[in-house]
């Protein structure tokens, strides 16, 4: 559950006649992790080469998704699952090339369509802009000493062109103007270079006979038909997609399992007979795997050559691309969703603790008590429960994850333990110049009391910026803290005992911990001395039960406790020094405060929030409304206003809401990942990746046979 | 007196949040920049930017903690 799945690296030899066959299998057991072949690593060996039929899957795979991209198939298209027999029996009767002649008929048709009325546009442009001359379209050609320019211009040139020949100018501030010039082939340069300053741009007039107009209706008639045609083109289009959107994502499917397989070889070493494949596969499963290949396939052998321990020296000491054994996570249905943080981080190693189980635990425990209250924790468990069952996307799945479990805490918190919603405590006595409402006093409900009264702390639930609890609340966020850290701690010691054995790993995270166990008595011991002379007396009662605390702690006590902690440091600072030099304590000491008092952040963000609904709720019901946070004084103002409260109240709690997934997602993660992680974690493990293909679009006779 | 004793405490408070949420500012600046910059290369890198641009606000937190403390512990003491 902690350690990732131990893996035996097996070594599947086999006479090259069998290649195709085993590799069939491989696929199939979904349970290899190929071992990739290096140049030279053998004497005798080589790497393999690409089946023969790959070069033909490989052309045929693109004409497929070249197909699929022209017809507007992807992935999102709904097409319905075909057999993988049938597919195959298609593809061999060369169905992919008959497809490509219609699609491609189809295709050049329209692109041949696009071009012609990309040109009529471009004609009919120029038309229109031709129309407001008088002069026929066979005018404007056809001179011996005569050149014409035609354009468009920004500014009017007719009194700098005076005397130079004929000019034809039309003005229109919305259209633009335009301009026909007719000069001696002399002087044509002179009229360009006055044009240009003009803000000349020329166009190429169309060739054709007679007026204008008559050519515009004529264009304009030809574009009217391509458009019909092309209308004739989009449906033949739609009609094949209609036709071979099944066959082609199933083509896609079939081919691309094909190219992969038929390129296998490439990462295999092999001789002009045999082939060796390397392979990890998880030790449990190793029998089970060498006995499916040698019965399925029987020209070849599987030898198991080890177990990989989990002590680093192994590791070390074998070959480099034997080194790294995989890391197969072992996870359950939840646990597997908290999989996400991890990788965030890096891949576990194979010899180190897979931190996930722990996340499972305190990600949404400490998401929960920040937000730790049922107003908002209903929605969080409503999406997050609508994610799970809906989103894909990992990244919203992970949201979806925290937000579902993280709200399933935060009711637990927020009904047991604060017991309020939408920050307002369900019920409380009030105190005179106090702007806190309860839900008991706003909707007059005094049978509340009787209920809540009977398990919430103190009778009322604990208060997040009362200053009753405040202390309360700090000091349990720190022992928290302390708490999941020491985990960590063991953790790290855990890990580098599994990789070197005790001895080492103690001397090398043990000093750590045995600082932290000083600091953290240390600061028990100064915290009751200086702060709290000596005593704490606090009464709580939750579910009936008293659990008052009341501790005296005498002088002689606290010194001897601070004592022990000054020696924890002590022996913890003289055994880090031996592992990491005496710089480290420098450094261990001031991050070891740290690191216990960022968890006060548990509080801190919780009650950042209750201050902000504390306001937004006065702001509301108080301002707008007009409610006396007082039950025993009487509402007096205008449904209108209360309605608007009401949206007001809306708003601004929406707005808490959205903080809270993102302060208190984040904050959790952090504490997580920063504080907790980096007591222990190294990561930068490679993951268990199995050949195997994912099926959607076709389905194996295989299966069909055996159901 | 007690009046102007509490207003100390009150300006100690305000004082703690805003010096650290200044220095959690100048922190995330740089990362925030550089999040963005990262974001725009590739989108997947959200998820760790996020959690880059709240590793300052520790800062920030320890300033409200202390103000927590001001304004509700030491009136007491």
């Amino acid at each position: 559950m902690f350690l990732p799945e131990s893996m035996s690296r097996i070594v599947i030899v086999g006479a090259n006649s069998y290649i195709d066959e085993t590799t069939d299998v491989l696929y199939d057991l979904e349970n290899i992790h190929l071992i990739d072949h290096t140049v030279d690593a053998d004497e005798g060996f080589t790497l393999g080469t690409p089946r023969p039929n790959n070069s033909a899957n490989t052309e045929r795979l693109l004409k497929v998704r070249g197909m699929s991209k022209e017809l507007g198939i992807n992935k999102h298209t709904k097409t319905q699952s075909i057999s993988e027999s049938e597919i195959r029996s298609q593809i061999t009767s060369d169905s992919v090339e008959s497809i490509e002649t219609e699609v491609m008929a189809v295709t050049g048709r329209r692109n041949d369509l696009n071009q012609r009325i990309t040109d009529l546009n471009a004609k009919k442009k120029s038309l229109e802009l031709l129309a407001r001359l008088p002069i026929d379209l066979d005018m404007y050609s056809g001179y011996r000493s005569i050149s014409s320019i035609v354009g468009r211009i920004e500014k009017d040139p007719t009194q700098a062109l005076a005397g130079m020949g004929e000019v034809y100018f039309d003005s229109n501030k919305k259209e633009g103007n335009v301009i026909a010039v007719f000069v001696k082939n002399d002087d044509k340069a002179q009229a360009q270079s006055i044009l240009s300053e003009h803000g000349f741009s020329e166009i190429a007039v169309p060739e054709g006979t007679g007026s204008v107009n008559e050519n515009l209706a004529a264009v304009n008639s030809e574009l009217d038909a391509a458009n019909k045609d092309m209308e004739v083109v989009q449906k033949d289009m739609q009609d094949l997609f209609e036709k071979h959107k099944h066959s082609l994502r199933a083509y896609d499917e079939v081919l691309a399992v094909d190219v992969e397989k038929g390129t296998l070889p490439i990462r295999i070493a092999t001789t002009d007979y045999t082939f060796v494949i390397d392979a990890w596969v998880p030790a449990a499963d190793a029998e089970t795997v060498k006995q499916t290949i040698e019965s399925k396939v029987p020209g070849t052998f599987v030898e198991i050559e080890e177990e990989r321990s989990r002590k680093q020296h192994d590791s070390d000491e074998a070959e480099d691309r034997f080194k790294t054994a995989p890391t197969k996570m072992r996870h359950g249905k939840i646990s597997k969703l908290f999989e996400y943080p991890t990788k965030m981080m890096s891949i576990p190693k194979y010899n180190e603790v897979d931190p996930t189980v722990l996340i499972a635990i305190f990600l949404p425990l400490f998401f929960g008590f920040m937000v730790g209250d049922v107003g908002y924790a209903i929605p969080f468990i409503i999406l997050g429960a609508y994610g799970l069952k809906f989103a894909k996307n990992p990244d919203w799945r992970a949201i979806a994850t925290v937000l579902f479990f993280g709200g399933i805490w935060a009711f637990i918190f927020g009904f047991f333990f604060f017991g309020e919603a939408l920050g307002m405590h369900f019920v409380g006595e009030y105190t005179e110049g106090a702007v806190t409402y309860t839900w008991a006093g706003l909707l007059h409900l005094d049978n509340l009391h009787n209920f809540f009264g009977a398990f919430l702390m103190n009778g009322h639930g604990v208060g997040k910026i009362d200053a009753e609890y405040v202390g309360m609340l700090l000091r349990l966020s720190v022992y928290v803290g302390i708490l999941h850290l020491a985990i960590g701690y063991i953790v790290a010691i855990y890990n580098k005992t599994v990789q070197h054995g005790f001895k080492h790993g103690f001397l090398e995270k043990g000093g750590q911990f045995l600082i932290f166990i000083g600091v953290v008595l240390l600061g028990f011991a100064l915290g009751f001395m200086l702060i709290m002379n000596g005593e704490l007396v606090e009464p709580l009662k939750i579910f009936g039960l008293d659990i008052s605390i009341n501790w005296h702690f005498s002088n002689e006590t606290l010194l001897a406790i601070l004592g022990a902690g000054a020696a924890f440091i002590v022996i913890g600072s003289i055994i880090l020094a031996k592992a990491e030099g005496a710089m480290q304590i420098l450094v261990e000491l001031p991050d070891t405060f740290g690191i216990i008092l960022s968890y006060t952040r548990l509080v801190a963000i919780g009650m950042s929030k209750a201050g902000m609904a504390l306001a937004f709720n006065y702001i509301a019901l108080g301002m707008f409304a007009g409610i006396s946070p007082d039950p025993t004084i009487t509402t007096n103002n205008g449904i209108i206003m209360i309605i608007l409260a009401l949206v007001v109240f809306c708003v601004l709690q929406l707005m808490i809401w959205t903080l809270a997934i993102l302060s208190g997602g984040l904050h959790a993660l952090r504490l997580q990942l920063v504080e907790f992680m980096i007591r222990f974690y190294e990561g930068d493990g490679v993951e268990f990746n199995p050949l195997k293909f994912k099926r959607i679009k076709t389905f194996s006779d295989k299966n069909v046979k055996e159901a | 007196m007690v009046d102007t004793a509490l207003g100390f405490i009150a300006i100690g408070a305000g004082l703690a949040v805003g010096l650290a949420g200044i220095g959690t500012g100048m922190a995330q600046k740089d990362i925030g920049a550089a999040a963005v910059g990262a974001i725009t290369e590739d989108p997947k890198m959200l998820g760790k930017a996020l959690m880059f641009m709240v590793l300052p606000e520790t800062i920030v937190i320890f300033g409200l903690v202390i103000a927590i403390l001001a304004c509700f512990v030491l009136p007491g003491m």
